[in-house]
């Protein structure tokens, strides 16, 4: 049957890492802004997009026959950016889950699911062992069943439109909701520990039930956004009778840089990310939960959909916006300094003595270094939902953030909430906040502690 | 959708038939369910001898051990293992009578179901299958023949299973009798139905000739339900010896075209042309009007006359609930069905009512061939039926609030999500009843 899922799926893996004998002509590349002079010019057979080289999630696909990116004629280097779709990301087996330190890929799509009226306990642990299974199946490529049903009169089990697209290094990332562990399911005495709703915090206006928390939620990255949003479809059908949808949303252009990646702008045009956690040291310390809990090896996942004013935005002059930011906008580097990767000083004064930085600049406020050394990792990426009511311009940031205690968002966002320059330009309009449970082994699925 | 039946105009020949295959098969089947081992569900049903040897394509599975399968407590044992990406059954042969088969997925994510086949014919099966849920077994009393165990996407799809001798006692069961019951039960509902529209549509134009706006807007409502009830099953009907391309000869346009989808080649009549004209404004009967209502009273009987021909297959009852579901999901929730009254939501409890009628005609069949998504089925009609409850308004015309923009804003969302819940188990129906 043509759409069986793949043999082998050791054979999948060796030849998504390039392995010898592969074919080339499947390979299709992307090529970022600053290797696109050389997108014509891309050789070898063993291009890999490139993984965190400190994620271990990601060792699967960048070891074995895997070369680096191959570029030949003189006119660039080889760019950071170059992602090739056929790449896979571990899914079973691993020590923390995917699609957190991952190093993000070009599209998300995020969606969030309440379960339904009078569902059990057992219809939930069905429903992630069945995610986790196609979860599996998903982010090796392969369809969840079958698209052409042998049997007369049979819906497909796979929609299909994913059918010869790559893998694409997809993630899918679930998370549990607080409302999940309240009396319906029997599961308040397995709560991960710092798992309760977010407390109220100043955000520029008010946030919207409608695009906010849910009992369970799928961040699903990938190079491919068709390959994003046939997953998280294939997820809400496959348990429509247990789940129902409750918010999504696509973003279209990461924005925020995972280890090895030139950071990308958010759709305010500034850099986002510059000081972002990329060593092991950071998210042992701030990202993983290590509390000897069914969690351990998990993270907390809060999720905040901030709508920015372009128009306005785009209205004002550059260095006003680069007050609000606190950095330059082409280079990043922050006032006073020249390049991105500069340390900010927050002291530097000018000649009558104002602070070069503003003390409620953005970068000023969400600094470890004003906020006694406390780090998030940020995930987020860029959306549009259209035009608005209003005829204006309707996007902004998926903001998505992981760390091993929730407090840390709080008192972070507390802070910028009520002073952060940048709060004329934003309104955070969607929140949530999720357990994303450790990653299973194979046989397994994700969150079966639950049922133990 | 335009659905697309496989009914057909009975002949009198095959009518004849089915009285006769009804009359030999008589009996009806029980459905035990018993709880395995390990929490999944297990059901037990009687399959008659094999009439036809399997698939001869069917290679033996190399890894399952060709000696019967043991017994315990009078029931034959086999074990079915999904790892990787194989199926593998401990034994792949026993002894006629009753067997329980326990199905472990210890690590195949590409497999979530198998099925047990006589000849195309689902004899048993589990799904939901996926590593790490534990063991689920089913207990089917077979007798001699061959057998296919049927695991969609493994390594080896099709495997043959042996049953040795004859089943001591033969079930009653027969569940494509049970279905031929239902698909003839449910050609009643349907011809009362058009008998009833007939009548209401008879009072629709009496109201309208009276030019009493009032009166005809009640009779209006009242004569809506009988169409949208069996919709699915009518749409596709075109007057004899027309062009079915052509929608002058087009039955369902004729009598359900909508402001939307007006071809202008014929013009507009029929139940929502009348509509416009009570609706509209203050509401105005004239000349045309009445025309409307007498050209409707025409189609309609002509339609009738034709869906008195009609004969169903098991399929075309869970496909028809399924269309009913999609005109749900298209146009009542969307109040574009019924834009001048706003009278949606009598329809979509029409069209709901309809599919659960079909499904209740399939019902004892199915729990035959699948108790699980039978109950889950009738559990999603419940929350339908109890989603649409707090609407329900005898002072308006169809009995149920008015599906104005402002209630649509505030609750189509909610209402279409309760239908998608349904949607999606039901749309699973007609594989399996086609198959029996």
């Amino acid at each position: 049957m043509s759409q069986s899922p793949d043999a082998a799926s050791s054979a999948s893996d060796r030849e998504a890492a390039g392995g010898a004998g592969h074919s080339v002509s499947r390979r299709r590349f992307l090529i970022g802004s600053a290797g696109a002079a050389a997108a014509g010019a891309v050789v070898g057979a063993g291009a890999t997009r490139l993984a965190d080289p400190g994620a271990p999630a990601e060792s699967g696909t960048s070891s074995g026959a895997s070369t680096p990116v191959g570029v030949s004629g003189g006119t660039g280097s080889s760019s950071p950016d170059l992602v090739d779709l056929a790449t896979r990301v571990p899914f079973y087996d691993q020590p923390h889950p995917p699609g957190i330190i991952t190093a993000p890929q070009r599209h998300a799509a995020y969606m969030s699911f309440d379960m339904l009226p009078g569902t059990t306990a057992r219809d939930l642990q069905v429903l992630l062992a069945r995610w986790t299974a196609a979860i599996a199946q998903l982010t090796a490529g392969k369809p969840i069943g079958q698209v052409q049903p042998t049997r007369a009169d049979a819906v497909g089990l796979d929609t299909g439109e994913a059918l010869g697209l790559e893998p694409a290094s997809l993630t899918i990332t679930v998370g549990l909701g607080p409302s999940l562990f309240d009396k319906r399911f029997g599961l308040a005495g397995k709560r991960p520990i710092l798992l309760r709703p977010l407390p109220a915090m100043p955000s520029g206006g008010a946030l919207q039930a409608a695009v906010s928390d849910g009992d369970l939620s799928i961040q699903a990255c990938a190079d491919d956004p068709q390959v994003t949003y046939h997953a998280v479809r294939n997820l809400a059908r496959m348990v429509r009778d247990t789940a129902q949808t409750r918010w999504t949303v696509m973003g279209f252009g990461r924005a925020s840089a995972g280890a090895g990646q030139q950071t990308p702008r958010n759709l305010l045009g500034f850099k986002d990310g510059t000081r972002n956690i990329v060593t092991d040291a950071d998210r042992a310390k701030f990202v993983w939960i290590d509390d000897g809990s069914w969690m351990s090896g998990g993270s907390y996942q809060v999720v905040r959909k901030i709508e920015m004013h372009i128009e306005v935005w785009d209205a004002d002059r550059v260095s006003d916006q680069e007050n609000v930011f606190g950095r330059t906008k082409s280079e990043g580097a922050p006032l006073g300094g020249e390049k991105e990767f500069e340390t900010p000083d927050f002291t530097r004064k000018t000649a009558d003595g104002a602070p070069v930085i503003d003390p409620t600049a953005h970068i000023a406020l969400a600094a470890h270094e004003n906020n006694n050394g406390v780090k998030i990792l940020r995930r987020s990426y860029n959306y549009t939902d259209g035009i608005g009511q209003y005829g204006q311009l309707d996007a902004g940031l998926l903001f998505i953030a992981y760390l091993n205690d929730p407090a840390h968002f709080v008192t972070l966002q507390s802070l910028l909430g009520a002073r952060d320059l940048l709060n004329e330009y934003i309104t955070h309009i969607g929140s949530g906040l999720f357990a994303v449970p450790p990653t299973p082994a194979t046989g397994h699925y994700i969150g079966e502690a639950l049922f133990s | 959708m335009l659905v697309r039946h496989s009914r057909r105009p009975a002949a009198t020949g095959l009518a004849a038939a089915l009285t006769v295959i009804l009359a030999a098969c008589g009996g009806t089947s029980s459905t035990t369910p018993t709880s395995s081992e390990h929490g999944g569900t297990a059901t037990t049903r009687s399959v008659p001898s094999a009439s036809a040897p399997s698939n001869p394509g069917n290679s033996p599975s190399g890894s399952a051990d060709g000696s019967l399968a043991p017994i315990a407590g009078g029931v034959s044992q086999v074990k079915l293992t999904l790892d990787g990406n194989s199926c593998t059954l401990d034994h792949r042969a026993a002894t006629a009578g009753p067997i329980t088969f326990t199905v472990t997925n210890i690590s195949a994510a590409g497999l979530t179901e198998i099925e047990l086949l006589q000849d195309q014919r689902i004899v048993g099966e589990k799904e939901n299958l996926a590593p790490g849920l534990g063991s689920v077994s089913f207990t089917a009393t077979l007798d001699g023949g061959t057998y296919v165990m049927y695991c969609p996407g493994a390594d080896q799809e099709n495997q043959d299973f042996t049953v040795t001798g004859a089943a001591p006692t033969r079930g009653p069961s027969d569940v494509r009798a049970l279905l031929a019951d239902g698909t003839k039960g449910y050609g009643q509902f349907v011809e009362t139905t058009l008998t009833d529209m007939t009548v209401a549509v008879d009072n629709l134009k009496t109201a309208v000739d009276s030019g009493n706006v009032s009166d005809a807007r009640a009779k209006y409502a009242l004569a809506r339900p009988f169409y949208e009830k069996v919709e699915s099953d009518v749409a596709g009907f075109v007057l004899p010896g027309s062009d079915p391309s052509d929608n002058h000869g087009n039955l369902d346009y004729l009598i359900d075209m909508r402001a939307s989808n007006l071809d202008p080649a014929v013009g507009w009549t029929g139940f929502h042309a009348i509509e416009r004209d009570l609706w509209d404004g203050s509401g105005k009967i004239t000349a045309q009007t009445k025309k409307y209502a007498a050209d409707l009273q025409t189609n309609v009987t002509k339609l009738v006359q034709l869906a008195r021909t009609l004969d169903y297959q098991p399929e075309d009852l869970a496909n028809g609930a399924a269309g009913l579901l999609e005109e749900v999901q298209n146009n009542k929730i969307k109040g574009e069905e019924e834009a001048f009254s706003h009278t949606d939501l009598a329809d979509f409890n029409a069209n709901v009512e309809g599919a659960r009628q079909a499904f209740a005609f399939l019902k004892p069949g199915l729990a035959e061939i699948d108790p699980t998504l039978t109950a889950t089925v009738a559990e999603k009609f419940d929350a339908v039926r109890a989603a649409l409850n707090p609407y329900r308004d005898a002072t308006q015309p169809g009995g149920f609030t008015l599906w104005t923009a402002e209630l649509r804003a505030s609750d189509a969302a909610t209402l279409s999500k309760t239908v998608q819940a349904l949607q999606d188990p039901l749309s699973k129906i007609a594989e399996k009843v086609a198959t029996a």
